[in-house]
């Protein structure tokens, strides 16, 4: 499960280049320009309504972006379906509401696009799930319902079923903004481990411990584009834009 | 994570010093439960003796003989239009109303489930037009709309006349529509065997299809090959039906042993079977809570509920082996009843054998309408072809279209109430459009339509009953016409209540059936 295999050589996981967003009238994205290397821990924070979760929904085009362009591992994200599809399949979403499938039990949420999307057997399918399971360390929940489950529970097998896909490139959106103060570290963990496993991670969070802890870089969104990114170390000790340095005063 | 065990409940009666009864909620419970009950029957037989009391003041006498006399009526359509008593007239009419019943329901269905989608496409025209459909049809009453309905059948189209005479393709005059039919004929019973059982055996190949997909991870065409078993049993059916001729065997032994069989080998069945129900019923009941810790989670109304049961139960075992079963329908009859303790079963399979009889031929045959002049008045041959009525005609496309309507708007609902998380989430997992909706959004949306969908067929069924307004000859139609002439208005009240009440009650099962199968496992 590691990236080193699955590595393209040359090109970055992600290139954005000027991209723009509108809702309506409402520039949610105003020209976001970065590039992303293989197994880079990318922490995205800011304000709320800042544009971190409409960037990251373009990536995958849960949102159409409207101006520049997108590149995931070499494939440009335009309306072609064939692309949306190879990029999908490239990379993985984790959502802040978790959105399992509630009539589906853990093993189906998590085998459910493996068997239909992938056209793996249903065995071969399970043993994946299974030893996912393991990894987020929930293996004795596999035949409960989503209802059954606590938060970090869900959050965990939602992390869980976008491995399944076994993706180059996993997002995580706010994935511990709806958990209990207690489940969140439950979540975290699983997050750290994959962080270190070389795995190619953008993570938008509002957990400044956990930025520190595990981003190679962290970028700082307000009012749709990035206002300051460098490495933790320079963001949180040595913050240079005034819009960082007040977010900063504010929470931590 | 290890959690610690679960004490174990305390026992029940030590939980609490008893208070004394007038206090005691258990009791109370009880008392109450059992007061309700009496009070109840109580009323119940209040309202009966009364009505019967006041019929007979009227001159009147409450009884059900009327369904054994000539109802003095023809039906304008049905299986039976010349009727030989009230019973089979009214037989007729519930059939009649049956008959827009199901087809009504289907049509409904599949017509509002489309409507509903369209609504929801973001193709501007498509969903105006919906949109237009759905506001036009649940706007307008539903009298308004079956009047609507039969004055553009009477009014539109061409009068029938002897110059029209001869075979068409549709055939539309103001006495109504005829289109190309299928007429069955002899051999339709053992072709309809024939593909009942091609049906279950598709079933199986779907399912087994369906396995293998899933524990081989292969396309393995599920659907075409349960699709070609059926239409290979269709196809072959046509010729080899007559094979399913021994099934008359079986019939006419059936038939047999009903008739050889004394009375009281059926009411020893009837009474073992009451026991056996009741029993099972308060078996399951306990299994299902056989824990020390489920067994002190019974409530009170759990005990009641299962005293019920056994005593019911019995009762009706007592009634049966005493054969009181008997005396006591016909003391209610006030004669002996029309009908045997072997519940015409004798007949029903004597029928049943006489149809499955290996003759060959065709089981079906295709016919085009004509419209003949027997006398100096042309009308729509009954021999071939299909003649809807102008009342048929009227009320079913007033009902099915009215609820369409309603099926279109609760479709639309289910689907907009799944979250669109969960469209996203299997978006992100690379599911396209139509894996999407099947394997996640419909079996979500299916779930929340189900219980309100329930209700609509409920409303369509009952609103058949507006059929008396264009003279369909349906149940409530024949019965007014019954009591009209009879005067039994009571009794009459009484079937259509029970019958209305039947079909509703079948159908929530059925749809409650369905609802519990589908229902999300929640914490």
């Amino acid at each position: 499960m590691t990236a080193d295999a699955t590595k393209t050589a040359g090109t970055p996981a992600i290139i954005c280049e000027n991209v723009g967003k509108w809702f309506g009238d409402f520039a949610a994205l105003r020209g976001v320009s970065c590039t992303i290397e293989h197994g880079e821990v990318v922490v995205v924070i800011g304000p709320s309504g800042s544009g971190k979760s409409t960037f990251i929904r373009c990536i995958n085009h849960l949102e159409n972006h409207q101006q520049g362009r997108i590149v995931v591992d070499g494939i440009e994200l335009t309306n072609d379906l064939r692309n949306i599809d190879a990029i999908r399949r490239e990379v993985g979403m984790v959502f802040q509401q978790f959105n399992l499938f509630p009539h589906l039990t853990v093993l189906g949420n998590i085998t459910l696009a493996p068997i239909w999307v992938r056209n793996q057997t249903r065995t071969q399918a399970e043993e994946t799930a299974m030893s996912l399971l393991e990894r987020v360390g929930i293996p004795e929940q596999a035949n409960k319902y989503p209802g059954q489950l606590s938060g970090g529970q869900q959050q965990r097998v939602a992390i869980a079923r976008a491995l399944a896909m076994n993706p180059k490139i996993m997002l995580f959106d706010e994935p511990t903004s709806a958990l209990d103060p207690e489940m969140i570290k439950e979540v975290l963990d699983v997050i750290k481990e994959l962080a270190r496993s070389d795995m190619t991670t953008i993570v938008v969070s509002h957990e400044m411990g956990f930025a520190r802890e595990v981003a190679d870089r962290v970028m700082f969104f307000d009012y749709g584009s990035i206002v300051e990114e460098g490495t933790p170390e320079h963001f949180f000790t040595n913050p240079q834009n005034e819009r960082t340095k007040l977010f900063l005063s504010q929470i931590l | 994570m290890v959690t610690p065990p679960d004490p174990p409940p305390p026992p029940k009666a030590s939980q609490h010093a008893r208070p004394p009864f007038w206090r005691n909620e258990v009791i109370l419970k009880w008392v109450v439960q059992v007061a309700f009950l009496t009070a109840f029957v109580w009323l119940f037989w209040i309202v009966v003796t009364q009505a019967t009391a006041n019929l007979r003041a009227t001159g009147i006498s409450f009884s059900w003989d009327f369904l054994r006399e000539p109802p003095g009526i023809k039906l304008s359509e049905g299986f039976n239009t010349d009727p030989a008593t009230s019973l089979e007239a009214l037989a007729a009419g519930m059939v009649n109303m049956l008959r827009i019943t199901w087809s009504g329901i289907i049509v409904a269905t599949l017509l509002g489930t489309l409507i509903g989608v369209s609504r929801l496409s973001s193709n501007w025209i498509v969903s105006r037009i919906a949109n237009g459909y759905i506001e036009f049809f649940r706007n307008i009453p539903l009298l308004v709309q079956i009047f609507f309905w039969q004055a553009i059948i009477i009014s539109a189209f061409p009068d029938l006349t002897a110059e029209r005479a001869g075979a068409g393709w549709i055939i539309p005059s103001p006495k109504g529509i005829a289109i190309p039919w299928l007429i069955p004929q002899a051999g339709r019973w053992q072709y309809m065997a024939l593909i009942i059982a091609g049906a279950v055996i598709a079933r199986l190949v779907y399912r087994r299809r369906i396995d293998l997909q899933e524990s081989e991870g292969r396309e393995t065409h599920a659907m075409a090959w349960g699709v070609s078993v059926l239409v290979l049993f269709l196809a072959a059916g046509w010729f080899i039906h007559p094979v399913m001729g021994v099934l008359g065997w079986l019939f006419s032994a059936l038939a047999w042993t009903m008739g050889a069989a004394p009375v009281l080998v059926f009411q020893i069945l009837l009474a073992a079977a009451a026991i056996w129900a009741a029993f099972h019923y308060i078996k399951g009941y306990l299994d299902r809570r056989r824990t020390p810790a489920g067994m002190a989670k019974m409530t009170d109304e759990d005990y009641f509920r299962l005293s019920l049961v056994g005593v019911v139960g019995l009762a009706a075992a007592l009634l049966f082996i005493s054969g009181t079963g008997d005396t006591l329908l016909s003391h209610v009859l006030g004669r002996t009843p029309f009908f045997n303790m072997n519940w015409g079963l004798e007949p029903l399979f004597d029928f049943l054998a006489s149809r499955f009889d290996f003759s060959g031929g065709s089981p079906l045959r295709f016919t085009r309408p004509e419209v003949v002049v027997p006398t100096r008045f042309a009308q729509y041959s009954q021999e071939v072809g299909k003649a809807f009525s102008p009342g048929y005609l009227s009320i079913w496309t007033g009902v099915t279209l009215y609820t369409t309507a309603f099926i279109a708007e609760l479709v639309r609902a289910g689907i907009m109430a799944v979250p669109k998380g969960q469209s996203e989430a299997s978006q992100a997992l690379g599911m396209r459009r139509g894996r999407r909706m099947r394997l996640v959004v419909l079996p979500q949306a299916f779930r929340i339509i189900l219980p309100p969908l329930g209700s609509q067929y409920l409303n369509l069924a009952k609103n058949t009953s507006l059929g008396i307004a264009v003279a369909y000859a349906e149940i409530v139609q024949v019965g007014q016409t019954i009591f009209n002439q009879t005067g039994q208005a009571l009794a009459v009240f009484l079937i259509w209540m029970g019958f209305f009440a039947a079909v509703s009650l079948i159908l929530s099962a059925v749809v409650n059936y369905y609802n519990r199968k589908m229902k999300l496992v929640e914490r």
